[in-house]
């Protein structure tokens, strides 16, 4: 095995290790009911919306 | 509770089911008791008020009828529960209720002293509550022209002179009684939270309806702002109302508002700002005055409970639960309730009938009698027609076109999805091939290009191309909810709703679940009886999620060459069918309940607004796009992993990925999914669209990306299930497999965000139901399917 090749694996395995700790922690996270709601947006869409965002009128 | 026993005017009245239709009647009073009795009566029908009978549902049930200018639905055996008399009878005028205002002084308070400014929107259903909110703090919640699409609070910030307001978004209520969860989240988030002002948003085409809720928030002596919206629909109806009598009448500032394009805004907040600065000093509130013997009540119980506002202290006379709670720590706590059912029977023996009623019929007949001064009606309309807004009616609701008109506009909507989708997503496809070949060009063999080539662009970019079908499907649900369609569909499909023992209710969390089931599960906080909601949590998971959308797509795009707008409705048809059969089998075994009324409201139909379908579609759009960022490109990388390891020298493609993991995971679930005419590959999808529908694709993506040639060029995922083989070179798809397929992916369980919702809402017992059930629903009606349609 050469040495790019060794390498290229060590990347790979640590993308698939990135991915499945991801995977994991979204669905520990989801099943708790914190963390993703689930509906696509990424967040709980309850903390979303918590006092401490900014906004602006247009006025 | 009223029974028809206990009736005093059997030789003139009538039950309003018996009225035929185009007829107008006068109500008498509603019988029954409970949540139901008091939602007719907070929407209207109250003594005295004209009701016209307008015309019965294609299926003869429900019944839409007008009162007080807001159409209604109500079911032959709800309406059987009104008791009505003519039109002309003199029975009662509700302008004799009027008593005009009595004026409580309120203490000045500092509205910074908890630190932040805070000011809360209440209104009716549908009246624009999320409109303004929207426009106000620039986020993007979704509205609607139906009722209920708010069932939790939102909060936003806006800024104005120099001062930073928290906007409080609530679910729309039309009271602030105790018989419903959003009425009771209504008052205790006002109650809990102290805002310093209220901004009461009424629809000012209905202004009768409207201000019942607004009499109610003036009794609890906070600040008040009254934000006309609609107010341009009340000019066109060419109806006059004299904003400054109103206000002086109310005790509150008025403005004229549109909120969809923002007009009145400015003045909406500025006045809001103005009623909070005021409050600082004493002030004096109007409350409506409900005549000598209720204002003595008030008096005398106020004085035992000085801590308690007067709406408080009413809602105690009127023995309303929640209130008494508050009482409980009082040291006097049992005189108070002793001395309040004094009262209340007092005035029940003085006005001859129940408390509730009198109260609603006490500040309906201020509100008439407000109006009667205020607002000077279109001289040319008559008594009995319909306002701007309803024509379509005519069409749309029409016994014998109404059906056929709903599923010729599903099938649009599908077919425009198909057929205008196709375009963009051959550029895609065309965009995702040509990356996927030049990187295989540039980069030496070797693993990371197998990862990033079959893996990454396998895997996502199969759900990628999915993105413009997506857009445009969101972009069409968007037009109907904001038109005021989907509440005709809810109508002209209530008496099947009714007949599989679903609530009314229900139609809102099925309408949402074909956006997503999790945001639908939620929305069934808006049912009252557990039942109810325990039969819609564990159906609304057959409404095909969008998640579901890009294995349809793909699946009917390559296996059916002709009609296949219908091909992908039936596949939601069925859903539907199958969600209908399990609510009769749940109503009528386990979750066995008598069925629960249901009062609709029929929005005025609006024109859809570009911009709202646009902020729709986006918002849609960009869930879709930070899914495929995240979970589905995650998901992508580990199923790539699972089927590139272990490496075994030698060996073709295609044994290579049949000894790795994941073939192996395959196989040994291939016996299950065999008799449904799948093969491993097909097994090992459904498994991985647990985490999220979409992987489903991404996962057969990167399995027979796997499958390729690695010197061949590449081609797109539609063209390698086409071409898939089995060892003995029989075709893996057919039309019969791909729709058995679609079936499986349709029926099975949801995904985990989905069913931690309900793990939310019902308790692990029922989610292991749910899975369960499910899936087997699945594998019976895929199997069937298969098997029946490879005999024929």
């Amino acid at each position: 095995m050469t040495t790019t090749a060794i390498i290229e694996t060590i990347v790979v395995l640590g993308i698939v290790a990135i991915a499945l700790v991801y995977v994991l922690r979204r669905v520990i996270k989801t099943t708790r009911g914190h963390g993703d709601c689930g509906c696509g947006c990424g967040k709980n869409c309850k903390s979303k919306h918590k006092p401490g965002k900014e906004y602006q009128t247009k006025e | 509770m009223i029974t028809d026993k206990d009736n005093s005017h059997n030789d003139i009245t009538r039950l309003l089911d018996d009225e035929p239709v185009g007829k107008t009647v006068q109500v008498v009073r509603v019988m029954g008791d409970g949540a139901f009795r008091q939602r007719l009566l907070e929407m209207g029908f109250v003594r005295g008020a004209k009701v016209t009978v307008l015309k019965n549902a294609p299926l003869q049930d429900p019944v839409e009828y007008m009162i007080m200018g807001s159409h209604i639905s109500l079911r032959h055996s709800e309406a059987a529960q009104v008791e009505v008399t003519d039109k002309d009878a003199e029975f009662c005028d509700m302008e004799d209720a009027f008593n005009g205002i009595v004026e409580t002084s309120v203490a000045g308070v500092d509205p910074m002293a908890d630190n932040v400014l805070r000011v809360v929107l209440i209104g009716n259903p549908n009246c624009g509550k999320t409109s303004l909110f929207n426009n106000v703090t620039g986020a993007k919640e979704k509205v609607g022209n139906y009722g209920g699409v708010t069932v939790d609070s939102k909060e936003g910030w806006f800024s104005i002179d120099g001062r930073k307001v928290q906007l409080v978004d609530l679910p729309g209520t039309y009271s602030l009684t105790e018989y419903s969860p959003e009425e009771m989240y209504v008052r205790t988030n006002i109650r809990d939270n102290h805002p310093d002002a209220i901004l009461n948003i009424v629809d000012a085409g209905n202004l009768e309806r409207n201000l019942y809720l607004t009499t109610q928030i003036m009794d609890m002596n906070i600040p008040m702002v009254v934000a006309l919206n609609m107010w341009d629909e009340l000019e066109k109806s060419g109806d006059h109302l004299d904003i400054e009598m109103m206000s002086r009448l109310l005790g509150a500032r008025m403005v004229p508002l549109t909120a969809y394009n923002g007009h009145g805004v400015k003045e909406v907040l500025q006045a809001t700002m103005s009623a909070i600065d005021e409050s600082e000093q004493d002030t004096m509130h109007h409350n409506v005055n409900y005549g000598p013997l209720i204002e003595d009540c008030l008096k005398e119980l106020g004085a035992m409970c000085p801590t308690l506002d007067r709406y408080t202290v009413l809602k105690i006379i009127e023995n309303d639960q929640h209130a008494i709670e508050l009482i409980n720590s009082q040291d006097n706590a049992e005189q108070v309730k002793a001395t309040a059912a004094e009262m209340r029977q007092r005035i029940e023996r003085d006005f001859n009938d129940d408390i509730t009623s009198i109260i609603t019929d006490l500040k309906y007949g201020f509100v008439r009698g407000a109006l009667a001064e205020a607002l000077t009606p279109n001289p040319e309309r008559a008594t009995g027609d319909t306002k701007p807004g309803y024509s379509l009616d005519h069409l749309l609701t029409n016994r014998w076109l109404a059906l056929p008109i709903l599923l010729v506009l599903m099938w649009l909507m599908f077919e425009a999805t198909f057929t205008l989708g196709a375009y963009p997503q051959e550029w895609i496809e065309t965009g995702v091939e040509w990356i996927g070949n030049w990187i295989g060009q540039v980069m030496p063999d070797g693993i990371l290009k197998d990862l990033i080539v079959d893996g990454i662009i396998g895997g996502v970019g199969g759900v990628l191309v999915f993105l413009p079908q997506i857009l445009i499907l969101f972009f069409c649900i968007s037009l109907l909810e904001d038109s005021g369609y989907m509440a005709r569909a809810a109508f002209i499909v209530d008496r099947i709703m009714h007949r599989v023992g679903l609530h009314g209710k229900s139609f809102i969390p099925y309408l949402i679940g074909f956006g997503c089931g999790v945001p639908a599960i939620m929305a069934t906080r808006t049912l009252e009886n557990r039942r109810d909601r325990l039969v819609t949590i564990l159906t609304v998971p057959f409404m095909s999620c969008s998640a579901r959308l890009p294995a349809y797509l793909l699946l009917v795009a390559a296996f059916f060459t002709a009609k296949q707008g219908l091909i992908l409705m039936s596949i939601y048809l069925v859903g539907i069918l199958v969600a209908a059969l399990t609510a009769i089998l749940l109503s009528k075994t386990i979750l066995k309940h008598d069925k629960t009324q249901f009062v609709m409201e029929l929005p005025p139909y609006r024109r859809p607004t570009t911009r709202n379908a646009a902020i729709h579609m986006w918002s849609k759009g960009k869930q879709y796009l930070q899914k495929m960022g995240t979970i589905i490109l995650a998901a992508s990388i580990i199923v790539w992993a699972l089927g590139y390891f272990p490496r075994h020298e030698g060996q073709t493609p295609q044994q290579q990925i049949e000894n790795s993991f994941m073939g192996q995971m395959g196989k040994a679930i291939e016996p299950i999914v065999e008799p449904l005419g799948f093969n491993w590959q097909m097994g090992v999808s459904v498994l991985t669209g647990a985490a999220a529908k979409e992987i489903v694709v991404s996962t057969m993506g990167v399995l027979y990306t796997g499958e390729s040639d690695a010197t061949e060029e590449s081609t797109s995922l539609k063209e390698k299930l086409q071409s898939a083989t089995k060892p003995n070179g029989e075709h893996v798809f057919d039309p019969i497999v791909a729709y058995s397929f679609m079936l499986f992916i349709l029926l099975y369980f949801p995904c985990i965000a989905a069913l931690a919702a309900i793990k939310r809402e019902a308790g692990w017992k029922w989610v292991a139901f749910e899975v369960i059930y499910t899936t087997g629903v699945a594998w019976l009606v895929s199997f069937l399917f298969y098997q029946i349609a490879r005999m024929l």
